[in-house]
């Protein structure tokens, strides 16, 4: 099982031009690792649907690689975007589930089937063709280049260890950059850059 | 599948091409399942059938954020699934998102004399002969705050359609159009 920052030092370490879409748990820890107008915290947003936004973001952007770090428990609420973004064709669609069993933000309830979902195996049902599954963070850090370059769509399925996140607000007493103004002003933030 | 030939069908592809729509996302219903397959053999837009009405929200804001300029296509029901997608996202971020609501039961209501003004009370709500979902359309996007206007039939659905479009850029927001005139 991963700690988070094994989860994400790797991504900081080899991305590039990605764009990278977080979610609960991972929003505060990526943003104090990144500072990217290319960074998207679906923070104040709708519950469960980070992977259908980021699908968006990906197939307006065909040029560039999309990575959406969604939670287990929020996969859940949308698992049929397993299937549309097969249908998409998005081959520049990477789509991680980091299962932590639970919903972390409000106290660590146990998301219904937890320790017994195969999220892969639902991603392999759909039609992905690349998907991977880690629990050992050697493995993972090696593989990360590829997954941030080959073609997909791709999905990734990471277990984590139960971290200590709480509720994430957007105001200015957030560390993280991409929290400290309003969903609205962040997206003409993000879409300047991405339409630059 | 081959869309059947309409000129209605004809000029709606014509129409969303022509005022930018780049994509346009739903599901298809009795009503709209004919302009999906005109839709789909068009060169542009570029339309994506989704699982779930509140994905169709999603995926456009996140079209949006990468330059495109979407459009949703989902029948009242699917309006009255997407609530917490639509005010989570397109709503929020103020994605210029028109969005064609074809109204599934309005002649019922229309046939009976219930309009805007009669109280959704429980024994209308749940009268055999009057469907729910037409009684519900325009209170919720009343209530979620989306401005919205009615394509009736014999109204001009291109005009309508071209107005919900600018509508929405004007505003910065969701805009609805609610169609109960025919597609074919």
């Amino acid at each position: 099982m991963l700690t988070r920052a094994e989860l994400l030092e790797p991504l900081v370490r080899h991305r590039t031009d990605q764009v990278m879409v977080t979610t609960m748990s991972v929003t505060r820890p990526w943003g104090r690792l990144s500072d990217s107008d290319l960074d998207f915290g679906s923070a104040d947003s709708a519950m469960g649907h980070t992977a259908d936004l980021a699908l968006g973001i990906a197939l307006a952007r065909p040029e560039r690689t999309v990575v959406c770090l969604n939670g287990d428990g929020s996969m859940l609420m949308t698992l049929g975007t397993l299937a549309t973004a097969v249908s998409t064709g998005a081959t520049n669609f990477v789509l991680f589930v980091v299962e932590n069993g639970s919903y972390e933000i409000t106290g660590h309830q146990p998301i219904p089937g937890a320790g017994r979902v195969d999220f892969a195996a639902l991603a392999r049902a759909a039609g992905f063709p690349r998907v991977f599954r880690f629990d050992d963070a050697r493995a993972y850090a090696a593989a990360v280049p590829d997954i941030l370059t080959t073609p997909g769509p791709t999905f990734v399925h990471v277990l984590v260890e139960r971290g200590s996140e709480g509720p994430i607000s957007r105001t200015e007493a957030e560390e993280a950059r991409y929290l400290r103004s309003s969903l609205a002003d962040w997206s003409r933030t993000m879409r300047r850059a991405l339409t630059a | 599948m081959t869309a059947p030939a309409s000129s209605v069908l004809d000029a709606v592809v014509s129409t969303l091409a022509d005022a930018g729509v780049t994509h346009v996302l739903g599901v298809p219903d009795n009503t709209s399942g004919l302009l999906f397959h005109a839709l789909a053999a068009a060169a542009r837009p570029r339309v994506i059938i989704v699982t779930r009405e509140g994905e169709a929200f999603a995926m456009a804001s996140g079209l949006w954020l990468g330059g495109a300029a979407p459009l949703v296509l989902i029948q009242n029901t699917g309006l009255l699934e997407s609530g917490d997608a639509l005010r989570g996202t397109a709503a929020r971020m103020g994605v210029p998102l028109p969005i064609v609501v074809t109204g599934r039961g309005y002649p019922k209501m229309e046939r009976h004399g219930i309009d805007r003004s009669t109280p959704r009370t429980r024994d209308l709500l749940v009268r055999a002969d009057v469907d729910s979902v037409a009684l519900l359309t325009e209170p919720t996007l009343d209530a979620w705050a989306v401005p919205w206007s009615m394509c009736r039939p014999g109204d001009d659905v291109c005009e309508a359609i071209r107005h919900a479009v600018s509508a929405a850029y004007e505003q910065e927001r969701p805009v609805a159009l609610v169609l109960t005139a025919p597609l074919a």
